[in-house]
């Protein structure tokens, strides 16, 4: 099963969406959309507010059942699967992990502890020999502990490990979920709306940390942003969509020329006569 | 000085203060018998640590979790209930009456978790108290099992088939297991279950997102927390020595629910310090008082009126009030 649909990835590329579509009551959100990402990419998702942008990632995230399309993404053991109908919980485990729009931390635990909690699924041990905390138990906790640690200390927070989430800022929490998902040494992390809530310097800022990312852990990144700051920056390639619909796939600087791309964004010429 | 560095390393681990509480609180019962206390204060404070299990319990379900049960008092009971019939009608020994006691209720438990998994919130309150009700009228109604209204008398337990306990062996038991159940909380909380219980209440979706199996933890939840309700539940029918319907009400199910919140969610020491509040200062303090200590129910308007004002000014507990002072010692030490 996998060795065919292996064929079906070239080699570089990491997730192709192919003709995903999906309905809420009639109203189609996602329509036939395909677009494909490469590894170590960090690739757009673009569109004004009610695109359909969220829909598309909740249906990579199987947050939602799509109706329709194929989701196939090249896992961390290298094999090639179609996202639909697997488990949300089994997802992070192929190397696929993502971000909240609103930053969803554990604001009671450390920043270490949120940490520990991206490497869920990391651990080797059993649950009885982590309560009973069994030798084997320990040497995770250490391990990811030093993982943990090492993330913190390449995005500059370090020196924060043991204070509760729930105290700082807004842009050290984004670094935290940033951080979080690293933690399971994912094939792509996919951020939503990252920008939301961050003043213009502080989304420069993220640009460059997640530019910082990108290199260092060599995985590819795709962002989901109606920001068009961020996305122009630090985008290889962006896919712009409008009403659940394809309209564009290009380099940020063509994307910004497209006049599709325009209409959706400043509205139609026509629509300004009455 | 390496000595002294392995010590105090030793003293930093809370199991070792787990521990050191525990041998303190055995000791009560031996002040009885020297003539300290009076034996009805004994039975009372043994009580209030059979109460702390059950709390322990709660803390992990409500506290760590975020999901409620609002049926404590018919799981306790109905492991009692187990606990009576086996030693007292079948002769069965201890140990395998305490297995059997805690892992029928426990099943019962993962039932409620399963369900959990539709029903939230304020539904989840409702459904869990009708278990505990018709639990609690199974006590009354299965006059096979439970001898009803008659109430059941149970021996003080016998280890091993040839230690048979008196009531201060009970009462160390009792200060055993909860030094047990208090390492066994920690040791949860703070490690991988514990952190994907904290996500789990901070949101189902995100916990997904981070691949906590969201169904799998329910359970796990509902299991641990049943377990130690249980174990409660036998380490009570054995102390008191009696059980009967009307002690498994869902009276007794608020006031585990308010001890948690009272001494403090999240915390193993709030939990210890609500069941003290919650079941000992009506009982040791109140009822002597003139006037006050006459009014009927006396007890459920004195924790009411806690609840209000721990809520009210110390939403994380009275054990936040130890802690505020603490931080405030080392404030002035540094100035």
């Amino acid at each position: 099963m996998s060795s065919q649909m292996n064929a079906l990835l070239r080699e570089k590329e990491i997730l192709k969406v192919s003709n995903l579509s999906i309905s809420f009551g009639g109203l189609k959100a996602v329509d036939d959309i395909s677009f494909l990402v490469h590894e170590k990419e960090i690739f757009g998702l673009i569109g004004p507010n009610g695109a359909g942008k969220t829909s598309v990632f909740n249906c990579i995230t199987q947050f939602y059942r799509p109706d329709g399309g194929e989701i196939l993404f090249r896992t961390n053991r290298g094999e090639v699967v179609d996202l639909v109908g697997k488990k949300v919980h089994d997802i992070i485990s192929l190397g696929l992990v993502r971000t909240f729009q609103n930053v969803e931390v554990i604001r009671e635990l450390s920043l270490l502890d949120n940490l520990l909690l991206g490497a869920h699924t990391e651990y080797k041990s059993s649950v009885i020999s982590q309560i009973l905390r069994l030798p084997n138990a320990k040497r995770d906790e250490r391990e990811m502990a030093a993982r943990a640690e090492e993330i913190l200390e390449v995005l500059g927070i370090l020196n924060l490990r043991d204070v509760p989430a729930g105290g700082q800022s807004y842009g050290v929490l984004k670094k935290v979920e940033l951080a979080r998902t690293l933690m399971t040494k994912p094939r792509i992390i996919i951020l939503d709306e990252p920008a939301a809530g961050l003043d213009d310097g502080e989304t420069l800022q993220f640009a460059e940390t997640i530019k910082q990312i990108r290199d260092r852990y060599n995985l590819a990144i795709l962002l989901v942003e109606h920001d068009m700051r961020l996305v122009m920056g630090i985008c290889d390639r962006v896919c712009a969509i409008n009403f659940g619909r394809y309209l564009a796939c290009d380099i940020p600087a063509e994307i910004q020329k497209n006049k599709h791309v325009q209409e959706a964004y400043l509205g139609e010429e026509e629509s300004d006569v009455d | 000085m390496e000595k002294n560095k392995a010590i105090s390393l030793l003293l930093k681990d809370p199991r070792t203060r787990y521990v050191i509480i525990g041998v303190l609180v055995a000791t009560i019962p031996f002040l009885a018998t020297a003539g300290l206390l009076r034996s009805a204060v004994v039975i009372l404070i043994g009580s209030i640590l059979i109460y702390s299990v059950a709390g322990l319990g709660i803390n992990i379900l409500l506290g760590y979790s975020g999901l409620i049960s609002l049926g404590t008092a018919g799981f306790m009971g109905f492991a009692a209930y187990i606990a009576a019939y086996l030693t007292m009608n079948l002769g069965f020994p201890f140990e395998i009456t305490l297995l059997i006691s805690i892992a029928v209720p426990v099943l019962l438990g993962l039932f409620v978790g399963l369900v959990s998994f539709r029903i939230e919130g304020i539904y989840l309150a409702i459904a869990t108290l009708s278990v505990g009700e018709v639990l609690r009228r199974s006590f009354e109604e299965l006059v096979g099992f439970t001898n009803s209204f008659a109430g059941m008398r149970v021996n003080y337990p016998t280890l091993f088939g040839v230690w048979s306990l008196d009531r201060n062996g009970t009462f160390v038991l009792i200060a055993v297991a909860l030094t047990l159940a208090m390492i066994l909380t920690h040791n949860i909380v703070h490690s991988r279950p514990g952190r994907a219980l904290h996500a789990m209440r901070g949101s189902t979706v995100a916990a997904q997102a981070m691949g906590v199996n969201i169904l799998r933890y329910r359970l796990f939840a509902f299991a641990v927390s049943t377990g130690l309700v249980a174990l409660a539940g036998v380490l009570y029918v054995h102390f008191v020595r009696f059980t009967h319907p009307d002690i498994w009400g869902w009276g007794l199910s608020l006031n585990i629910l308010a001890l948690v919140i009272i001494g403090g969610l999240r915390s193993i020491y709030g939990t210890l310090l609500g069941a003290f509040v919650v079941f000992g200062i009506p009982s040791l303090i109140l009822v002597r008082l003139p006037i006050i200590g006459d009014i009927p129910g006396v007890s459920f308007v004195f924790n009411g009126i806690v609840i209000v004002i721990v809520v009210l000014l110390y939403p994380r507990g009275i054990v936040s009030i130890f802690t505020d002072i603490g931080k405030l010692i080392k404030k002035t030490g540094r100035a």
